[in-house]
């Protein structure tokens, strides 16, 4: 059991960390503002968050400007769906046992 | 994300996670009564498209198909309003309903998000591209496939949305699109299979769909994920 637990991603130990590559494996892109709404979280939470799994580079950032508005959408890179699959993985065989 | 669980519970992360995907990606608050409401508004029209081409023309809808190209023009008005009326009922009826439901689901996300957007865009593509063809049907000499045209239009669009919102409607795509095709063997009887599709066939999926996830202590009712089986 113990030696499972650590095949876990840590890019994944937190649940909001979870939440957003759940909502990016859903979706092709997603605006910042969506996925607050979506994860019912706060600005500062959802940045420091999304900033560490943009670090693991499993997240891809790109801002634009509509109109005079920024806009931030979030998508997935090949390795992020690649290591949340892989995490899935490793949480169902944690339930197979 | 207000539920919290163990970072250690895998089946709690996992319920969790398919929880997000599916409300990130899908519209679930479309209420049964949307469907209910949509199909009363083409009964009335169907009705009202029967008893006015009864009274313009001698055998009404039947004698329509093989009339002149005059005689189609000069209905032309009456019918291009009578369906912007029922498709603009139908939309302000949708709308109240799945804006009703979602209040009672204490929902704080305008009904005008990203996700209804996308599921406009996938029905009002096939569907826009119906109309012009089944417009270019009725002008030309093929005024008996318009009523299968738009059934089988509106069933693929209806099937193309259902990537974007409850799974079940894709059944009543299909089931539009089978009249559709059952439609052309007998083009007389558009006004009927017109009645059947967008009338009965909305009136039968709003039913069911409101018997499973939105009658009081339906299994569907309260969750947050009312993942289609």
């Amino acid at each position: 059991m113990k030696h499972l637990i650590h095949t876990l991603n840590k890019a994944f130990d937190h649940r909001v960390r979870l939440g957003v590559m759940a909502v990016l494996m859903a979706n092709d892109t997603v605006s910042f503002n969506d996925l607050k709404e979506l994860l019912d979280l706060t600005d500062g939470n959802l940045a420091s968050h999304v900033a560490a799994l943009e670090k693991a580079d499993y997240v891809l950032v790109s801002k634009q400007f509509i109109g005079k508005k920024p806009n931030t959408t979030y998508a997935a890179t090949a390795a992020g769906k690649e290591a949340f699959r892989a995490h899935l993985a490793a949480l169902e065989k944690l339930l197979s046992g | 994300m207000r539920p919290d669980f163990t970072a250690t519970d895998p089946l709690a992360q996992l319920t969790e996670i398919r929880a997000i995907m599916e409300r990130s990606s899908r519209f679930l608050s479309l209420s049964g009564l949307s469907g209910v409401g949509a199909g009363v508004v083409a009964l009335a029209g169907a009705a009202v498209a029967h008893y006015y081409l009864q009274s313009h023309f001698a055998d009404g809808y039947a004698y329509l198909l093989g009339g002149s190209r005059a005689e189609r023009l000069a209905a032309l008005p009456f019918l291009v309003l009578l369906a912007g009326t029922m498709a603009g009922a139908a939309v302000l009826v949708a709308w109240f309903f799945t804006r009703r439901r979602m209040q009672q689901q204490g929902s704080c996300q305008p009904l005008w998000n990203s996700l209804t957007r996308r599921l406009l865009v996938a029905l009002a593509l096939p569907l826009g591209a119906g109309g012009l063809f089944c417009l270019r049907l009725y002008l030309g000499d093929d005024a008996g496939l318009v009523v299968p045209g738009l059934l089988l239009f509106y069933g693929l669009a209806l099937l193309n949305a259902s990537k974007y919102t409850f799974t079940e409607i894709r059944w009543l795509g299909l089931t539009q699109m089978v009249l559709g095709l059952l439609a052309t063997l007998q083009p007389a009887w558009g006004v009927l299979f017109f009645a059947l599709g967008f009338g009965l066939g909305h009136i039968g999926y709003g039913l069911l769909m409101y018997a499973r996830y939105e009658r009081p202590g339906a299994a569907g009712a309260t969750g947050q994920s009312q993942a289609a089986a």
